[in-house]
């Protein structure tokens, strides 16, 4: 996720709110703005108590083992300011205030970008945007837009960047009685992996397609990005220096600079009184990042304000959590050592590539016009000596037990 | 024990009726109305939906299209909502949540009333409104009445 710390976000979204407000504060009566916001505030239980549950590794939950009930696993607020010039052009910018890896609340500015609407079908937009990997990739922190308590994790932990510092371009058409929205986005992007490991995505492409006929959308979604990632140099050199094994495993996994590759696709269907949804999605690193495909099926019923609903997710891994690594045979005692504990060192990155399973059942009930409540049990499942998704490991775990997730919270929009 | 499986069952009974019991507070018809100097003559009940859910911005015949929506919690602007697109007031809040805090869409102006908005739409010929049928006059043109 591209981020900026308080300071320089607060900085940088005052002094382009000036930029964008004072030419046409005085010379244009049509324009119009608008303030609004969002905040979630969930408590979540996990009786895993050898790790650590979180939504999202970049922004790390504590349920689990460092507390019983955690806040800061899904709490979060956010505050959006629309700027209307005139008919086509328009400005947004969004901060929102969320965990970060430092284990503290930070402001981010998530969103600050100028719109130019061309035609009524054709948008351009500049600045930092939204980056539509999967189908709630973008609004997944606005609690009070989704069904459930929170997105998916298996898919939606995949995701390193949530915006680009770059431009798109939507084009809406309609063939038939089927309406498209075609979005091809280019920028690049900082993505912090996790509390260590910070990359640089560059090159970032991405087309994306949605399809709407009456109450059933369909969505499509190919994304590529040069991503650069420092600090792993000794471990890649080391493997070298042991001749071809050693290559063949640093051409493996090496991630200095890959091509990241994502492909989803997604469906909803929503006549109003239930809906299903599904979403498929893929990100291959290229590297010992991974390659994980991520799946999940939910359905609800709506009573009035009451909406029930069951959620089946699975993440997977497209390649071996574990490698013998360098042969050790024949080699003197020393480099022996040495290449074990290279081989140690990338079993334990590779065992950080999460496999699992997760069944939820939940209800969302709108108790006030701009609060939704929401109450979530979760049944997850680390599989394939894998961590899952949990963070902050303990000795003690034990991948292929299952355990519960409680979580309860409150959703507002305003 | 059998007392207990009575008051589970009335419980049961009651809890959709308390959830649906908002929907049934009014029912006048309403009707969707353009402007009378508006070559629009009728629409489907899909195509209004697309157009207030920010799904089109265009008229089937092509031409540009602004859709204005009743004062929020209005019982006729949750009608129009229930009756046209099938969602709750919620519902509606939660589709542009999704197209606000992206960045991708505002929902519709606001005007508060039967006059003001027959007005409105009167004077704007790219404009699409509703107001309750009782309310209609020559000045706006009824593109669909909804029972």
């Amino acid at each position: 996720m591209s981020q900026i710390p308080a300071a320089r976000s607060v900085a940088s979204t005052a002094v382009l709110l000036c930029l964008l407000a004072w030419p046409h504060g005085h010379a244009k009566a049509q324009m119009k703005s608008a303030i609004t916001g969002f905040g979630t505030l969930a408590a979540v239980h996990s009786t895993q108590d050898q790790g650590d549950y979180t939504v999202n590794p970049n922004s790390p939950g504590q349920a689990g083992h460092s507390k019983a009930w955690a806040f800061d696993v899904d709490s979060r607020a956010g505050a959006q300011l629309d700027v209307q010039f005139d008919k086509r052009w328009s400005a947004v910018v969004q901060v929102t205030q969320e965990k970060s890896v430092e284990n503290s609340y930070k402001t981010y500015l998530t969103w600050a970008n100028v719109k130019f609407q061309a035609t009524p079908e054709l948008s351009l937009r500049a600045g930092r945007i939204a980056l539509p990997l999967f189908l709630a990739a973008d609004y997944r922190k606005v609690g009070y837009a989704l069904p459930w308590l929170r997105a998916p994790v298996e898919l939606y932990s995949l995701i390193p960047i949530a915006n680009s510092d770059g431009v798109d371009a939507s084009y809406r058409w309609q063939s038939g009685q089927v309406k498209h929205e075609t979005t091809l986005s280019l920028g690049r992007a900082t993505a912090r992996l996790n509390k260590d490991v910070t990359g640089k995505a560059r090159n970032i492409v991405g087309l994306t397609e949605s399809a709407t006929a009456g109450a059933l959308t369909l969505r499509f979604t190919a994304a590529q990005t040069l991503l650069a990632v420092p600090g792993a140099e000794a471990l890649f050199d080391g493997l070298r220096a042991f001749g071809a094994p050693g290559e063949a495993l640093a051409q493996r996994y090496d991630l200095a600079k890959r091509h990241v590759r994502v492909f989803s696709a997604g469906f909803n269907y929503d006549p109003g009184d239930w809906f299903v949804t599904g979403e498929s999605g893929r990100i291959n690193t290229g590297s010992i990042l991974g390659d994980q495909t991520a799946s999940y099926l939910s359905t609800g019923r709506r009573f009035g304000n009451v909406a029930p609903y069951v959620t089946y997710a699975r993440l997977v891994a497209n390649l071996p959590t574990w490698t013998a690594g360098l042969p050790l045979d024949g080699l003197p005692p020393e480099a022996a050592a040495m290449a074990g504990f290279l081989n140690d060192t990338l079993n334990f990155q590779l065992r950080q590539i999460g496999v699992q399973d997760t069944a939820s059942v939940g209800v969302r009930w709108d108790v006030a016009p701009n609060i939704a409540l929401k109450a979530q049990l979760d049944r997850v499942r680390p599989r394939g000596g894998s961590i899952g998704t949990l963070i902050n490991v303990q000795p003690g775990f034990r991948s292929g037990q299952g355990f519960n997730v409680i979580s309860l919270g409150m959703d507002v929009v305003f | 024990m059998n007392r207990l499986l009575r008051i589970l069952f009335m419980c049961l009974c009651l809890c959709p009726a308390l959830a649906l019991s908002p929907r049934a507070a009014r029912a006048a018809d309403l009707a969707v109305i353009v402007s009378a100097r508006s070559p629009v003559m009728t629409l489907r009940a899909d195509q209004i939906a697309d157009i207030f859910l920010s799904q089109t911005n265009r008229f089937p015949n092509g031409s540009e299209v602004v859709p204005i929506d009743q004062d929020l919690g209005s019982p006729l602007r949750n009608e129009f909502y229930s009756k046209v697109t099938q969602r709750t007031p919620a519902l509606v809040k939660a589709h542009w949540a999704r197209l606000i805090f992206t960045g991708r869409g505002q929902p519709p102006a606001e005007v508060a009333g039967n006059d003001a908005m027959r007005k409105m739409i009167a004077d704007n010929p790219g404009m699409i409104g509703y107001v309750e049928r009782s309310a209609l006059d020559a000045s706006v043109r009824a593109v669909l009445i909804v029972r």
